[in-house]
């Protein structure tokens, strides 16, 4: 039985943790913080939570269209209950984490880990320093936000998204510097929430790498909710006395009043206090250098999550923890990046996986889209949520489906029937005869595919 | 509802099997426990019995399929139940419907084209496709997707292998049929085929195994010759004895590999093996010895283990080698005796062969090739004898050492062997 040490409680780390145990490793995982890391503390679980609140605000006070009467100064945000709430689902996923840790006989070590030699690793804990000495090593420390060089987060004024999801209160007016993932979840957080909110993106448009169309769908949903919008603009400078940002579009220079700023303009890998210069492990700014085994310059260390760069979602970090694991443990297995799901919980949802259209479009020249409005589809309209599409898009000679891209309600869940068609390499035609259950929403993917071959019924 | 025949996994590395030969034809009445299909996995074959009483229904995999293991070979059942592999058959009387499925499955028996098998494969659908555009047979491409499932990346690589290859001479119309029918392989024309077998199961492993030794490895061959005179004259004494206890008879075999164990023992470097891989290479030594006894067949050769041979007395070992050769002979032996060997011995002495070259069975560092023995006059002094001389070749290694300590152990060998009462101790 070989030793292993994780470093990095995330889900990267986690993950690898349980893989490596089952694997009949003896594993010790090293975190500072809580387990679970970004995802479940300060990431996609507490964000998620803050949503399902924003959503159950808008759609009580949308009541009177299912002919249910609310009366309409008799719904509010109880900010303290939805911090609750949030609370309290945490709590319970990372007493989950700590659960499957003990199951797995993973034993847990709370402390800031960095190398003194290749082989051993010195723990600043609470009560003092350790060093523990193992065969093999996992690094998944994840990232943090990147601050603005000129202006760094101050904690009250200038925020990242951690301190975002946990404010005293709803803040009256709020900036937010960066269109993509992160900014348009907020966006669509505060907005509903009541907060006037500004976005300022520098591309042409927001969540950039997406197609235009669908980017478009959101900007026009955000800005019926409440949202300016600004792209192809630049944050000039930030007047922390004034709570006033300079900001640029081509020539034109505007101020912006706001309570608070989010600086959401991306994060960057953690790997400067791994004492990685020491044992010679490579790795950049972009994140640590590592081959598709997850096995980084020194042959028994490896790394995986969001410290390798490269995608940046919780669900790449399980499948890179697990194939690291597996590397450490012998057994050789390469990651796979064919079919990743991606998905923005904004309102509405956005979700996509395979190729954009644009990349199609680049990779394979001409290629046949096929897509369905969900304004066609019944169960939409029950919900009276028609906004958004979904689009499907297939390489023209085999028909092989490359990517799928959807917008509009349940769009993250219905991203999962996408990812099965693209992980088993489906082709259009072989889905001609598919029956989808009516009525419901996963008639529209069905829809888009048969219309790629001109054959929808409804549309 | 008919029962299964599945292809079973025999040991932890096997990844498909072959389906050897069925003794019972789709009609014939079988019972519970009877052998009705020879299968092999690499090393191993064995015969599978029914697992039920019944009918043989349908073979679902006829003789030389290869499938990965968990397939679904046969069905048993009762006479008129219904299959999906029978259904084609006409509509009838239940008799009807058997003797029309017993004569589908004769076709099928006849070596399946592409296609046919192909409707059990595991491929993705756009692989299928891109697959059959190219005429490219699917049988021979290595699926790395769940289960040997075949990806469109699997096919895309066959495709570029193919193309590096240089273009296979395709007229148009043979082009077409390949779309089809699996391409035969080019033969030489001038020469008459008298028979062709087609490289599977044990060969195939033999095949790929023996060619990724010589390829992969720094492999050469030093000789010694060794008298063996008083090793036999001992030989002789003990015969006596051991008979009397009935407990068979001590080979010059057994006295080699005791020799070469205690060797391993005093020269540890050829008790080790070569591991690589793109980043990182490593060398491991073992503190015990699993000894190889190389073992021709008539389909080829196996390589049984004797565990822990440093643990074993020279009759154990004797004992020990015996009862593997006749298991290894009758089929008997499982996947896990045959793996994990860390040195081997081959001889081939019964054939009168002196020297020659062993190829080493990898990853192991070292193969001993023994010989035929020679009775030969030979000076002692100044006075001519007979003498026994028994031929020894050793393959080694040469990334794991050199020549120096090859030859040590080669000595080592010689002198056990020189001076047998110490193989007795």
């Amino acid at each position: 039985m070989g030793t292993v040490v994780i470093i990095g409680g995330g889900p990267a780390g986690y993950v690898a943790a349980i893989t490596a145990a089952r694997k009949g490793q003896q594993v010790t995982i090293i975190e500072h913080q809580q387990l679970g890391g970004t995802c479940l503390n300060e990431g996609c679980i507490p964000t998620k939570s803050l949503l399902e609140s924003a959503e159950t605000y808008e759609k009580v006070k949308r009541a009177a269209a299912f002919g249910i009467d609310v009366p309409a100064d008799g719904v509010s945000v109880n900010w303290r209950g939805v911090q609750q709430y949030k609370g309290k689902v945490m709590k319970k996923l990372v007493l989950g984490v700590g659960y499957l840790m003990k199951k797995n006989q993973v034993q847990v070590i709370k402390g800031k880990a960095a190398f003194l030699t290749d082989r051993i690793v010195k723990v600043e804990k609470a009560d003092g320093a350790e060093q523990i000495t193992a065969d093999r090593f996992i690094l998944a420390t994840g990232s943090e936000p990147i601050e603005l060089p000129f202006a760094p987060f101050d904690g009250h004024w200038i925020i990242h998204s951690s301190q975002a999801m946990s404010l005293p209160g709803i803040p009256a007016s709020l900036l937010i510097v960066g269109g993509g993932v992160i900014g348009c979840e907020f966006a669509s957080i505060y907005s509903r929430m009541g907060t006037k909110v500004t976005v300022v993106e520098m591309a042409g448009q927001l969540l950039p790498g997406e197609d235009r169309d669908i980017a478009e769908v959101l900007t026009r949903q955000l800005e019926a909710a409440g949202v300016t919008i600004y792209t192809g603009t630049s944050l000039q400078s930030l007047d922390a006395a004034a709570k006033t940002a300079t900001v640029q579009k081509r020539d034109r220079v505007e101020e912006i009043q706001a309570e608070r700023v989010l600086v959401a303009i991306g994060r960057k890998p953690r790997v400067e206090e791994l004492g990685l210069d020491r044992i010679g492990v490579t790795y950049s700014r972009q994140g640590i250098q590592v081959n598709e085994n997850m096995q980084t310059s020194a042959s028994h260390i490896y790394a995986c999550g969001d410290v390798i760069g490269g995608i940046q979602l919780a669900h790449v970090a399980f499948h890179e923890g697990e194939v690291a694991a597996l590397n450490a443990c012998g057994i050789e297995k390469s990651v796979s990046y064919h079919a990743v799901p991606r998905c923005i919980y904004t309102s509405p949802e956005i979700a996509s996986v395979g190729l954009t259209e644009m990349q199609a479009r680049e990779k394979y020249g001409d290629v046949r889209i096929g897509e369905f409005a969900f304004t066609a589809n019944g169960k939409a309209l029950i919900l009276n949520e028609q906004t958004g599409k979904v689009k499907v898009i297939v390489e023209p000679k085999f028909n092989e489906i490359v990517g799928i891209t959807i917008v509009g309600p349940r769009a993250t869940e219905l991203i999962g029937q996408g990812t099965i068609m693209l992980h088993t390499e489906m082709t259009a035609d072989a889905m001609e005869d598919f029956i989808a259950a009516h009525p419901t929403l996963s008639e529209s993917l069905l829809e888009a595919v048969l219309n790629v071959t001109g054959q929808a019924i409804h549309g | 509802m008919a029962a299964e025949v599945i292809m079973p996994k025999l040991g932890m590395s096997m990844a498909e099997g072959t389906v050897i030969g069925w003794k019972k034809k789709v009609g014939d009445q079988v019972t519970k426990g009877e052998g009705i299909v020879d299968i092999s996995s690499e090393k191993i074959e064995m015969e599978l019995e029914a697992p039920a009483d019944g009918i043989l229904l349908a073979i679902a995999v006829a003789d030389g399929g290869v499938v990965p293991y968990g397939t679904v070979l046969g069905y048993i059942g009762q006479s008129g139940e219904n299959l999906e592999t029978t259904s084609h058959a006409a509509a009838g009387t239940a008799e009807h419907q058997e003797v029309a499925a017993t004569a589908m499955m004769e076709e099928k028996a006849v070596p399946a084209p592409a296609a046919n098998k192909g409707s059990s494969l595991k491929i993705s659908p756009v692989a299928k496709k891109i697959a059959e555009e190219a005429g490219l047979n699917l049988e021979s491409i290595v699926g790395t997707g769940p289960q040997g499932r075949i990806t469109k990346e699997d096919v895309e690589k066959a495709l570029a292998s193919r193309a590096a290859s240089g273009p296979v001479a395709t007229t148009p119309a043979s082009a077409a049929a390949s779309a089809s029918t699996p391409a035969p392989m080019q033969t030489a024309s001038a020469q008459e085929v008298v028979e062709t077998t087609p490289v599977i199961g044990m060969r195939k492993v033999i095949a790929t195994r023996m060619l990724e030794s010589l390829q992969q490895s720094a492999q050469l061959t030093m000789t010694a010759k060794v008298d063996l005179t008083e090793l036999l004259s001992l030989q002789k004494q003990l015969a006596v004895e051991i008979e009397r206890r009935q407990e068979g008879k001590l080979t010059v075999t057994d006295f080699i590999a005791r020799a070469v164990v205690l060797s391993l023992k005093k020269h540890k470097q050829l008790n080790s093996a070569y591991f690589a891989n793109q980043q990182e290479a490593r060398i491991e030594t073992y503190g015990h010895v699993h000894l190889g006894i190389a073992v021709a067949l008539e389909k080829g050769l196996v390589v049984p283990v004797i565990r822990h041979a440093d643990t074993l007395t020279l009759l154990e070992i004797s004992k020990a080698i015996k009862s593997l050769g006749e298991r290894a002979r009758n089929n008997q032996l499982s996947g896990d005796e045959m793996k994990g060997s860390t040195f081997t011995i081959s001889n081939l002495g019964a054939y009168g062969v002196e020297y020659f070259t062993p190829v080493l069975n990898p990853p192991e560092a070292g193969i001993l090739g023994v010989g035929a023995i020679e009775a030969v006059p030979m000076y002692r002094g100044e006075e001519l004898t007979r003498c026994s001389l028994l031929p020894l070749s050793l393959t080694f290694d040469h990334r794991v050492l050199d020549g120096a300590p090859a030859a040590q152990f080669l000595g080592s060998v010689k002198d056990y062997l020189e001076h047998p009462y110490t193989l007795l101790l």
